[in-house]
């Protein structure tokens, strides 16, 4: 006999059945997502574009003012700690390489992947869940409307555009930040930190950092999904989903990382 | 009999307890079922497992000829275009106007604009909903909200309409205009209605057939006058029928 909906949804959260329910949904999350966009490519059907815009705005454009002080404080608290490498050192172009890889390759990523968490998945957490119990959820069933496509399929194409550009913009404000400290503080000069900077990162580990907030942004789209869609009607299912998604993406981002860091 | 529903043996649990216990249920295509009974008796349970909104927990539900655990999203899309639901306590997107809320179910059909803008036009004057197109569901009144969920539930011409909570909102003269507009509906075009409500009196000189739910199980299954009849020599059926929740 099959257990009630709400026992099956209590479930999600605890032990191995609950993983691989989960594990499930975000499967069927992913392939109803890529089926939209397949069939919006194909002309069958379309963006729901006001839906896109207020999540390009909410990802990427209203994260912007504090993704960028983020970028800058962390050039500068980089550029602070080098400055005791650089006394000790006569080798200005040594840690210019180490803070290169570091900078681009694994801490402008993760800090894109935790603040789109913290934003963007937070937020269709919160979304999906609220429309749950709201009952509109059941209103979007009955009228024929898949509802992980009507909730994440415009948010996660404005996750992944946003990402790649929140990558952009964090690389250049942080290594910015950080030449201008050590041109400042040490008088490293601008021309030899880009030099060594092309020095340290090729074009390998370039597409390899662009391509990792990307995946990050999907991996924080499913496990979104997996605790916004089945909060159930209990009110208290909201602030479940927000702080399951926060710790379950960041953790994911983590352990993303280090898997690119094993297979390199 | 030509079923638009078949309902059999079905239990539902919820949070432990028993809410279904073992219901049986026909509706032909094109009659009327009304699903009356107390707060509690199990009427929502039983019109979101004849949507497709939850499984139960036991047996079998058949819409429209089909059993509804057994469908793939395909399957179940083209199902939903069959079917028209009004929901208790509401369920428009707060987000949306009144409109695109009613377009909802048009969505993906390969409806041109035109036949959309057609369809949306019939449903605003069929449901007096001149004025409120741009409005947001937060800014309507109760019976208003109720009257776009009517709306919705019938633009895509469904031939099945579930409408749980049919006086919720709606004054008795409302409920006389929307009995009107059902019955337009299945004179038209023989529409299969199945409405849920714990206000019988109400509804009862509607003509529907009669099914009384209470804790789950189906007391009653026929006619008005036989629902009179019986109840004359059964003390649980004159208590629901004196509407006490």
């Amino acid at each position: 006999m099959r257990r009630p909906r709400a026992e099956r949804t209590q479930s999600l959260c605890r032990g191995p059945t609950g993983w691989l329910e989960e594990i499930g949904l975000a499967w069927l999350t992913l392939a109803s997502c890529l089926g939209l966009y397949l069939r919006i490519l194909g002309g069958r059907d379309h963006l729901d574009v006001p839906a896109f815009a207020a999540a390009l705005r909410q990802t990427g454009l209203s994260v912007l003012p504090a993704t960028t002080l983020v970028a800058l404080a962390l050039g500068l608290i980089l550029g602070s700690q080098a400055e005791s490498v650089f006394e000790d050192l006569d080798l200005p172009r040594l840690p210019v390489l180490a803070l290169g890889v570091s900078v681009v390759l694994e801490l402008v990523p993760i800090l894109v992947g935790i603040l789109v968490a913290g934003r963007a998945g937070v937020a269709l957490a919160v979304r999906q869940a609220g429309l749950t119990v709201s009952g509109e959820m059941d209103g979007l069933i009955v009228s024929g409307v898949d509802p992980v496509r009507f909730t994440l399929g415009p948010v996660l194409l404005a996750m992944l555009l946003m990402s790649f550009a929140l990558t952009v913009w964090v690389g250049l404000t942080t290594c910015t930040a950080l030449a201008t400290w050590l041109w400042a503080r040490v008088g490293v000069p601008p021309a030899l930190f880009v030099d060594a900077l092309q020095q340290s990162v090729d074009l390998a580990d370039l597409f390899e950092a662009l391509a990792k907030p990307l995946i990050f942004a999907v991996a924080i789209a499913l496990i979104a999904s997996v605790c916004g869609l089945p909060a159930g009607r209990d009110p208290d299912g909201l602030g479940r989903a927000a702080t399951r998604t926060v710790i379950g993406a960041v953790t994911a981002i983590l352990l993303t990382d280090l898997i690119f860091v094993l297979l390199r | 009999m030509d079923a638009a529903v078949e309902i059999e043996g079905v239990f539902q649990h919820v949070a432990g307890r028993c809410a279904l216990d073992g219901v049986t249920l026909g509706v032909a295509r094109g009659e009327w079922l009304l699903l009356i009974g107390p707060n509690g008796a199990g009427k929502t349970l039983l019109t979101r497992l004849i949507l497709g909104l939850d499984a139960p927990s036991a047996g079998t539900v058949r819409v429209l000829g089909r059993t509804l655990s057994g469908l793939g999203a395909g399957a179940m899309g083209r199902w939903r275009g069959e079917v028209g639901a009004v929901l208790q306590g509401g369920s428009l997107l707060a987000g949306l106007t009144v409109l695109d809320n009613l377009l909802l179910p048009l969505r993906g059909t390969g409806a041109t604009r035109a036949e959309m803008a057609r369809a949306a036009r019939l449903a605003v004057t069929q449901l007096q909903l001149e004025g409120l197109e741009g409005e947001r569901p937060r800014g309507l009144s109760l019976g208003q909200r109720r009257r776009v969920e009517l709306a919705r539930a019938l633009i895509h011409r469904p031939s099945l309409l579930v409408w749980d909570g049919l006086t919720e909102g709606l004054d008795p003269a409302g409920v006389r205009e929307t009995l009107d507009l059902l019955r337009q509906q299945h004179a038209n075009r023989g529409l299969t209605l199945i409405a849920t409500d714990n206000r019988p009196a109400e509804l009862l000189a509607s003509g529907a057939r009669v099914a009384v739910l209470d804790r789950g199980r189906l007391l009653f299954d026929g006619s008005p006058a036989a629902l009179e009849q019986a109840a004359a020599g059964r003390l649980e059926l004159r208590y629901v029928l004196a509407g006490h929740p």
